[in-house]
């Protein structure tokens, strides 16, 4: 018996081995590869990636029976919530629009919905789920790292994602079928970096970034390379994860390199909290904190009590903007929720992914999916609430612009515009 | 975690080991430490009368949590609201509601799901006790606010000590003070003159800008190298302390001399034998959950009180509830004293773990140390290794 334990031992541990070293050049490659278009995008925040993207080999999915199905994906249930509700309500609204404007020739769009529950193993299932009843496209998600994982079960059906606000960089080389109505963070992190340093005068940078999101790895990168490009310094970075409660800990170290401004690339669940326990541990507001689209939720301003009042963070527009689209947008929007103002832009981006989505659907050759990731892909000149969007030879990344904005109380309309910035003023 | 997102000086602390920020590492995590301590206590009571791992413990403080957060909200200290800063009977209030409702769920939990199970395999309240965790994780989604946090305006004792360690220079702050203040008196007489956005300057609002804001980082670079070490401690997290301290003293003079402590201990030490002398042994477990229950409502209002901003959802209890199991064990399961020592213990590693720069891993850490004393006293650090006979 022991003897043939000894001699199992050997190989076993070989394959371990074998096993770990494949695992991490494997993992290196990745990371090698994931890093070349980032780069790139920070110096071309328009996105030229497209080179890159492999195109889904699968037939496609062609609509059969009285309507043409397209799914949705968003977080009805966890952290997330808030942004699942908008997003999912903004592109019910954009469907009872189109199909009361008469569908495609006639043929109405049924809109199935899924729920990832803020969860990307959810999100997984859920798109899935969807994909198994035949729908011809998928609409989500907010978050990246759900969206990562939609995109991955929808490219062996040739299936197109249109991401509403994952706008993690290099989410769209996971093939063609990915395209999103949202900026991306080779532009966020630098739109605030350029902030940080140019507009607040800022020069020495403590980031702190959520372990667990894809999202906000991505955004701490792009912001700090950026940071430094100008010639300001990164003086650490700390991390944590979703659903952490006390952060006293990398709160203690990022102190100790007394930076003088914060980026906290998270998500508002964990930066309002964070937020309080920064001040609370002694650091003034002469630091100020700063942080991306994930920010964007009224909930910031519960979790994050005066702590959070006037920080910066990055949105796709802004509900005070007088531009047609945005008016008549807020004005249905109001019109079906009791005068209340959407409560996050995911709202205006859903509607725009749905807009976006159906729009591409009668301008595709025939109803099926390959044609409508054509259709997706040839996107000119489309108005959308949160901007134009274009798609033509941006590989999935439209050029939109960015708006700063400032926290204030719920009273002075939480966000409040501060500076625009379009890809050109990036260089 | 990914391999590409380890920054890459994390090895320089041990090089170039950094003083300044070990003190405040070392007191927060000695403050934390008091609060698994007072969980633990919960785990290793129960271990001690049952044999059972009432792994819903976690669950238990997750409830708390709510307690206090329905009773600051009942307060009016609604999200949103513009109250001022509360009064101390608010704070009793919401201990009292914790720890009530706390008590009442660990004595439902006790009746319905373990004492039906009590002579079955040990294996079967085992499963049951992680069911049950899981049932009020998820269930409690249904129903429970999720992402709340209690309003930090309701502890009356805002603010913090702030003492000063030492070991900074002394800087003259006061020239580059008053040089900040007059750049920043002329951009903004510059900004009422031309009634220009300050994020949209031309060139010369753009210069007077830069230099008002090169004058306060010159300040700020200053203060910087004068402040030397400084230790913060929040008013909230040193009452949250002394409170546990308190708790901990009631609870040993119940255990060990009052009547009922002594069956406790009895029903501990021979669960059999102690019916036998005519201990009503049902009463005296009831009684146990009550107490571990009891002392982790107190634990969950503190921290969803006096943790500014902690985020209250149906899993608050999960990280907390694994570290005090730990904690429990490494003071060895089933002692009360030990339990204490584990949750400081454990608080202090954190600490450590932190300073060295590795807070990502500091949870992974404790299990280390965990392992790495089970090796050395299966029995945990206070407790005796009794062989089991299976």
């Amino acid at each position: 018996m022991i003897k043939n334990v000894r001699i199992a031992w050997k190989p076993a541990l070989a394959a371990v081995a074998l096993a770990f070293a494949f695992g991490c050049s494997g993992g290196d490659t990745k990371t090698a590869e994931g890093d070349k278009p980032k780069g790139e995008t920070t110096t071309q925040p328009s996105g030229t990636t497209t080179a890159a993207r492999p195109e889904p080999t699968g037939e496609g999915v062609t609509a059969t029976g009285d309507t043409i199905k397209i799914g949705v994906v968003g977080s009805l249930t966890g952290d997330q919530k808030p942004w699942g509700d908008d997003s999912i309500e903004g592109a019910k609204m954009a469907l009872e629009e189109f199909n009361a404007a008469g569908g495609v020739n006639g043929k109405k769009v049924e809109l199935i919905v899924g729920d990832s529950a803020s969860k990307a193993e959810q999100a997984k299932s859920a798109s899935e789920k969807l994909l198994s009843q035949g729908v011809i496209g998928i609409i989500g998600e907010v978050a990246s790292g759900n969206t990562i994982q939609i995109a991955k079960a929808a490219f062996s059906k040739a299936v197109p994602v249109i991401g509403i606000g994952a706008t993690r960089t290099d989410l769209t080389d996971e093939g063609t079928h990915v395209v999103r109505v949202c900026y991306t963070d080779a532009f966020q992190g630098p739109v605030m970096a350029t902030f940080a340093y140019e507009e607040l005068g800022k020069r020495k940078v403590g980031i702190v970034t959520d372990n667990k999101a894809p999202y906000s790895q991505g955004l701490s990168k792009s912001f700090a390379d950026k940071f430094k490009a100008l010639g300001g310094e990164v003086v650490g970075e700390v991390f944590y994860e979703t659903g952490q409660t006390d952060f006293t800990g990398p709160i203690n170290e990022i102190k100790g390199k007394n930076p003088d401004v914060l980026f906290l690339s998270g998500y508002f669940p964990e930066v309002g909290p964070m937020a309080q326990a920064i001040r609370g541990a002694g650091i003034g507001k002469d630091v100020p904190l700063l942080g991306g689209d994930g920010w964007d939720s009224p909930q910031l301003l519960v979790s994050g009590g005066d702590a959070i009042i006037d920080s910066f963070f990055c949105n796709h527009y802004n509900n005070k903007e007088t531009r047609p689209e945005v008016t008549a947008f807020l004005t249905k929007w109001k019109a079906k929720h009791g005068g209340k103002d959407p409560g996050t832009t995911m709202a205006a981006l859903g509607y725009d992914a749905a807009s976006l989505t159906f729009d591409a659907l009668k301008r595709a050759k025939n109803l099926n999916s390959k044609d409508l990731i054509e259709a997706l892909n040839d996107t000119e000149g489309f108005k959308g609430v949160s901007g134009v969007i274009n798609l033509k030879g941006k590989g999935g990344n439209p050029d939109k612009q960015a708006l700063v904005v400032q926290v204030k109380p719920a009273a002075e309309g939480f966000q409040v515009f501060k500076k625009a910035y379009s890809p050109s003023d990036i260089k | 975690m990914p391999i590409h997102s380890i920054p890459a000086d994390i090895f320089l602390p041990i090089g170039g080991v950094e003083l300044s920020t070990l003190p405040q590492q070392l007191v927060d995590g000695l403050l934390l430490g008091f609060i698994y301590a007072l969980i633990a206590l919960g785990y290793t009571m129960v271990y001690g009368v049952l044999k059972l791992i009432n792994f819903a413990h976690g669950e238990v403080f997750m409830i708390g949590a709510y307690c206090a957060l329905f009773t600051s909200w009942a307060l009016g200290y609604i999200p949103n609201n513009t109250l001022g800063a509360g009064q101390w009977w608010m704070l009793i209030v919401m201990l009292v509601a914790s720890m009530v409702g706390c008590g009442l769920l660990g004595m439902t939990i006790e009746r319905f799901a373990y004492r039906p199970l009590r002579n079955q395999p040990r294996i079967a309240s085992l499963i049951t006790a992680i069911g049950l965790s899981l049932l009020l994780q998820y269930g409690g989604q249904i129903f429970l606010p999720l992402n709340q946090n209690i309003d930090s305006k309701i502890n009356p004792a805002a603010g913090a000590f702030t003492i000063a360690l030492g070991g900074g220079k002394s800087v003259d702050t006061a020239t580059l003070k008053h040089t900040l203040e007059e750049k920043q008196a002329a951009f903004e007489e510059y900004l009422k003159r031309t009634k220009a956005d300050p994020f949209n300057l031309d060139a010369d609002g753009k210069k007077i800008r830069s230099e008002a804001q090169a004058a306060e980082r010159d300040l700020k670079n200053a203060a910087d190298t004068g402040k030397g070490t400084t230790l913060v401690i929040p008013y909230g997290k040193v009452i949250a302390m002394i409170a546990t301290i308190f708790l901990m003293m009631g609870l040993t003079y119940l255990v060990m001399y009052t009547k009922r402590g002594r069956a406790m201990r009895a029903v501990s030490h021979d669960f059999d034998a102690a019916s036998l002398m005519g201990i009503n042994v049902n009463s005296i477990v009831t009684f146990t959950f009550l107490l571990g229950s009891v002392m982790a409502g107190a634990g969950a209002m503190m921290v969803a009180t006096f943790y500014a901003g902690a985020k209250i959802d149906t899993f608050f209890g999960m990280v907390f509830g694994v570290k005090a199991f730990v904690a429990a064990v490494l003071g060895g399961i089933g002692n009360i004293p030990g339990a204490v020592l584990g949750g400081l213990l454990m608080g202090l590693t954190e600490g450590l773990v932190s300073w060295l720069g590795f807070t990502a891993y500091k949870d992974a850490v404790a299990f280390v140390v965990l392992i790495v004393v089970l090796l050395l006293r299966p029995g945990g650090l206070l407790g005796s290794a009794k062989v089991e006979k299976v």
